[in-house]
């Protein structure tokens, strides 16, 4: 999966709307938003979820760490899920398998949005040399593929959670500065910006006052997606042995830990965690898709 | 034209450097002792040290730099630091891998996708609309892993129709080779179709609702004429943009699926090279994606130009 | 019978003489006898008349899962039991040699396998897989007290490379070649010119001192001794200059993807079965597994419990298990830390719930380990020291006399197959006792580079070691370098930095030993030491595990990624 320019046309009025304007705007979206199901569902599941990691081992059947059972005992009706091949309960280590993945992901999304908006907001309003510059350094990113990068970081500098989120915060960087730049290029040549500089208003000023809350929107929509991705990118990167290290009950860990056993026909340690890491996913993608959909109308 | 194409050229010349002295930084963030790591712990220390005086490896970190970076000018990517042997060769037989892989999922999902996302277009927020999106969605929302394990178990053990592991018996002839390779192209595949459904549904809805579109119906030509002609050039603009984008993925970033099939492509290659400390592998290697995606982007940019001229080609994209 | 023994007790040389009167005297089990006796040179035949006259006393209870009658012609038997069909290839998969297939410099079993298909041992490996046997030399005899080793050598061999014959100044040339190189497994044994070419068949090996295992080192179980010519430049690979005397030729060699051979028709040892075998290279077991599974490939030269559950139950997968001294190391540091007081490091070991570990890594494929590393399977292993058993409360007593009641520590440990895993579980054992371990896991470079031995400071080496830990090990024939590299004072490889004059003494006191009665008191003095003051904790040696589809027949390997395909043939 890759880093995909996702809004093909800035949304931007012609005059900057004054803020009580800007807020029924919102709420209005909010209402569109809610009437669409895929919205209410990719938001309940990523909510079930949360709840799941916050109450952790206060709500798993078993104990996801010490209570070892019989190896691999198949879907019944004391374990659930089975057993894992150190004979513990699936089911409570996928409840607490959510914890690491939705701390570590969230964080680098938002290292990268936060990064890359600022690094957005300077390339697309101080045009010119600087951004010439950045945008090379960029493009240099961009055409690496950012799960490939973070491996031979991950391989050189050892992986730690630490490292991991700030890894894939600031390979994401880029890719959000260069949405944002765009939604910035076009918005400074809109006529609040140039009457906002005929005022003599300083251009750090103009930058957060005016074209920032406008750009707010795609930036939000950018980070709910880019919150899909860390996700999809830190389980694969678990799987791959660099990201999550053992003995976390991390869903892309526990794949890469028990796929082998699947052709012995021990399918379960191997599809409960594959299928939560899907589902979390798919609903931050709803949620993300529907955000695109409505603010883009 | 030419112009252009030199302008982009010579920037493209920039980024590159950029990106070879990227993976140096990456490969040489730590101090580290590429002899040690190459022989092992249990490497007598004499070993370690003559390796690393036969390799260069024990100079000062900027003199290294410009000599990697004096040799790549030259068109001279050194040896590797494990096989001895000239890097460019084995690098251009694993570009060779995954480019074969790459091609064989493309041309399981353009076809596909293309044709879902102008269905769904068509008939937009219908139910066929609402669940090719959701399909969509779901699809590129699985990760390779996921669907390639359950591939390999139910497919490849289970029911033994496609081989598992991906590489195919040398001098293999071309269907054997597809066959081999469908099963890794197929997991790739399926999350691809999202990206590339969706953007055809977007691409397409834009350009029908636009000024443009709605002006050739009231001059009267038919719906499919107006579809074939005016809305499809314009729609997969953003198609094809994305597909440039997702070559560099498609070479490097796979290689989860290439450790579940073992397959040998440019993926696990860089992987094991960074393993090893391999550095004149590493920065060729990035260099070599690194073209792949310049010439992707150079031509998709070229293709959209022709699909519609009135996109200047020297704005911002 | 007794005149065939007599005439053996008249023949053999003072150390040969000692085996067989110890196993006279029931001071050896018949195992243990045939692998000293073979390593002192006795051969087979004289090794049956021994075992014909004494009637042989009862099996001890660490016998090998495989084993060939004493005096048997191992190949002619293996060969008439099954019927072989000539013809055909077989398809391996192998672990990817890790670094250049330079037979000298060569640590990684990928490289090992690969080499072994071409070039051959001094002493090869034995069908049972974990004895020696003759090779490219025929007889070996040591003098009176182990210093002066004497190798005849097989005639009529010849370099497939250039058709050259094989002489004793190949030989000559590798010695002289591993020596320099600073090999770990003749490092302190033999010495530059140690090895003399007395004629074009005879080699004499004067050691550096007395040493009654020296045919190991020179065997199959020193993987770099590979007989190379004389005239091979020290740095050559395999694929640069190919030659060798054994029975397979290379014929391609890819690093990516793999390497094919094809049969050697002047081989010493007749024609192969197989016309030619083909080698694929992988970096995990789980695709190797994958691979067995849907067919495209027919053995694997190793693999583990836990990625290989499905070949234990596949019926048409022969599983061979040699039970080796595999181990892992615990080691606590004994010098300053948490626990440098010896109290506090029995208490660890004691909460270690042996049979629980072996049961759930290894499914019973192990052997049970008592804190120091001489194995179960050497023939001077003593059985007599107690076995520590699983003692919570009296791990708790000793941590409360050590004041360290509610002990916490960090368990580094690299990933490597099962090791995580044993953290996870020691983690949960040691929890009953009130320790807390953290289990720390990181990539293998990272771990030895950072962790296990750190290259600063660099002197005494590994000092730099954290205070608790989990190392590997790999197979060896003798106990010489685990107990020289892990335990001895400055040891290179001591991440406990366990300092104990006691125990070098007990050590430079084994290493001299040649009798079967010194040896055994010595290996004696060194248990007792070791499971006392437990430097490292050892709860087990796990079995070598390879394999192939019942489909082929003839197969045997080393506990060194050496997989033999020169008996191999399909099965009729």
């Amino acid at each position: 999966m890759t880093d995909v320019i996702v809004s093909s046309k800035p949304a931007g009025p012609m005059a900057a709307p004054p803020t009580s304007e800007r807020a029924k705007a919102r709420r209005e979206t909010l209402r569109v938003l809610f009437r669409r199901p895929a919205f209410i569902v990719g938001t309940l599941i990523v909510l079930g979820w949360i709840v799941t990691a916050a109450l952790g081992q206060r709500i798993t059947p078993y104990d996801p760490f010490n209570q070892f059972f019989a190896g691999h005992l198949p879907p019944g009706s004391d374990h659930l899920m089975g057993t894992d091949r150190l004979g513990r309960d699936v089911l409570s280590r996928v409840m607490v398998g959510s914890r690491d993945v939705l701390i570590v992901a969230p964080l680098a999304a938002l290292l990268g949005v936060v990064a890359g908006t600022f690094l957005g907001l300077v390339m697309g309003f101080y045009h010119g040399m600087v951004d010439n510059v950045l945008s090379r350094l960029v493009e240099a990113f961009l055409a690496l593929p950012v799960i490939l990068v973070a491996l031979l970081t991950l391989v050189v500098l050892g992986s730690s959670s630490v490292v991991v989120i700030l890894v894939v915060g600031i390979l994401f960087t880029p890719i959000v500065a260069r949405t944002v730049r765009s939604a910035v290029l076009s918005e400074r040549q809109l006529d609040y910006v140039t009457a906002a500089r005929l005022r003599g208003e300083s251009g750090l000023f103009i930058l957060s006052r005016e074209i920032f809350p406008n750009v707010l929107g795609p930036t939000i929509v950018e980070m709910t997606v880019r919150f899909g991705y860390a996700i999809f990118t830190v389980a694969t990167l678990s799987f791959l042995g660099v990201g999550i290290q053992p003995p976390s009950p991390d869903w892309g860990l526990t794949v890469a830990e028990e796929y082998t056993n699947m052709i012995s026909g021990i399918w379960w340690p191997t599809l409960f965690p594959a299928l939560a890491i899907a589902s979390i996913v798919i609903a931050v993608n709803l949620v993300a898709d529907t955000l695109q959909s409505v603010t883009n109308e | 034209m030419a112009r252009y194409i030199s302008r982009r050229l010579l920037l493209s010349l920039v980024t590159l450097w950029l990106l070879a002295t990227i993976v140096f930084i990456i490969a040489n963030v730590l101090p580290n002792d590429v002899g040690r790591t190459i022989l092992g712990p249990f490497a007598p220390q004499e070993s370690v040290d003559a390796l690393n005086e036969r390799l260069g490896t024990n100079r000062p970190i900027f003199i290294r730099y410009v000599d990697t970076m004096a040799g790549l000018v030259t068109l001279d990517f050194g040896d590797s630091f494990i096989t001895g042997k000239p890097v460019l060769p084995d690098l251009m037989a694993a570009v060779a891998r995954s480019a074969k892989l790459a091609g064989l999922a493309l041309f399981l999902t353009i076809p596909v996708a293309i044709l879902a996302g102008l269905y769904a277009a068509r008939r937009r927020d219908k139910l066929a609309d609402r669940g090719i999106v959701l399909l969509g969605v779901t699809s590129s929302s699985i990760p390779e892993f996921v669907t390639g394990t359950i591939l390999v178990v139910v497919v490849g053990v289970q029911l033994k129709l496609l081989p598992v592991l991906a590489t195919p018996p040398p001098n293999a002839d071309i269907p054997t080779q597809i066959r081999y390779l469908l099963m890794p192209a197929t997991a790739m595949a399926i999350v691809y179709f999202g990206y590339i459904a969706r953007m055809t549904r977007s691409g397409t809805i834009d350009v029908l609702q636009s000024d443009y579109t709605r002006t050739a119906a009231m001059k009267g030509l038919t719906t499919s004429q107006t579809m074939r002609r005016h809305v499809l050039r314009n729609a997969l603009i953003p198609t094809v943009a994305v597909i440039a984008v997702q070559i560099g993925y498609l070479f490097g970033g796979i290689i989860a699926v290439e450790k579940i099939f073992n397959y040998n492509g440019m993926g696990q290659t860089m992987l094991f090279a960074a393993q090893r400390k391999d550095i004149p592998t590493l920065t060729a290697g990035a260099i070599i994606i690194g073209i792949v995606y310049m010439l992707a982007t150079l031509t998709s940019d070229l293709i959209i130009a022709w699909m519609n001229p009135r996109i200047r080609l020297d704005s911002d994209s | 019978m007794d005149n065939q023994y007599d005439k053996v007790r008249r023949s053999t040389t003072p150390l040969q003489l000692d085996v067989v009167e110890a196993f006279a005297r029931g001071r050896l089990t018949r195992r243990e006898f045939i692998q000293r006796a073979t390593v002192l040179g006795l051969s087979m035949g004289a090794i049956g008349a021994v075992i014909a006259a004494c009637g042989g006393s009862t099996a001890s209870s660490a016998a090998p899962v495989v084993s060939t009658a004493p005096g048997a012609s191992t190949a002619a038997s293996a060969a008439a039991s099954v019927p072989a069909v000539a013809g055909g290839t077989i398809r391996v998969a192998i672990q990817r040699p890790a670094g250049p297939v330079d037979p000298i410099a060569m640590l990684d079993l990928g490289n090992y396998g690969t080499t072994a298909q071409c070039f051959e041992f001094l002493c090869a490996l034995d069908k049972a897989g974990s004895n020696i046997t003759e090779g490219l030399a025929t007889k070996w005899t040591p003098n009176t007290d182990g210093t002066v080793w004497t190798f005849d050598l097989r005639q009529g061999v010849k370099w497939w490379g250039d058709g050259k014959p094989f002489t004793a100044a190949d030989v000559v040339g590798t010695m002289e070649r591993l020596v320099a190189s600073g090999n770990a497994g003749l490092k302190g044994v033999l010495g530059p010119g140690g090895a003399v070419a007395k004629d074009d068949k005879t080699v004499v090996f004067t050691l550096l001192g007395g040493n009654g295992n020296f045919p190991y080192l020179v065997s199959v179980f020193n993987p770099q001794s590979l007989i190379t010519p004389a005239d091979y430049v020290a740095g050559t690979t395999l694929d640069k200059r190919p030659t060798g005397t054994g029975a397979w030729k290379l014929v391609t060699f890819n690093q990516a993807t793999g390497a094919t051979y094809a049969r050697n028709d002047d081989w010493w040892g007749g024609k192969t079965a197989l016309d030619t075998t083909e080698f694929i290279y992988f970096d995990t077991i789980g695709p190797m597994v994958t691979a067995y599974q849907g067919q495209q490939v027919d053995a694997l030269v190793q693999f583990d419990v836990l990625s290989g559950k499905a070949l234990f139950d596949d019926t048409n997968f022969n599983v061979i298990a040699t039970e080796a001294a595999l181990h892992r190391q615990i080691w606590m540091r004994t010098d300053k830390g948490q626990f440098a007081d010896k109290r506090v490091r029995q208490a660890l070991a004691l909460t270690f719930d042996r049979p629980a570990l072996i049961q759930g890594l290894f499914q019973g494929k192990a052997q049970i380990g008592n804190d120091h590393p001489i194995w179960p399977g050497y023939p001077y292993f003593d059985p007599s020291i107690p076995q520590r058993v699983q003692n919570i409360d009296k791990a708790k007593a000793l941590l409360a006399e050590a004041n360290l009641t509610g002990l916490t520590a960090d368990l580094h440990c690299g990933q490597l197959l099962e090791i995580p895993d044993l953290a996870t579980l020691l983690k949960s054992q040691a929890a009953q006792a009130g320790i807390t371990l953290n289990v720390k896991v990181e990539s293998l470079d990272t771990f030895y580079g950072a962790w296990w031995c750190p290259p600063d400071p660099k002197d005494p080496p590994c000092s730099g070691a954290s205070e608790l830990g989990i190392v590997d090990y790999g197979h060896r024939a003798t106990p010489d370098v685990y107990l020289n590299a892990a335990l001895k004072s400055k040891g290179i490889w001591n991440s406990s930095q366990y300092a104990s004059p006691t125990f070098d003494a007990a050590f430079s006191e084994f290493q001299t030993s040649v009798s079967v009665d010194a040896q055994k008191a010595a290996c004696t003095k060194l248990e007792t030491i070791l499971n006392d003051e437990v430097p490292i904790g050892l709860p087990y040696f796990y079995n070598y595990l390879a394999g192939s589809s019942k489909a082929f027949t003839g197969i045997y390997a080393s506990a060194l990624g050496q997989m033999f395909l020169s008996s191999a043939s399909k099965t009729a």
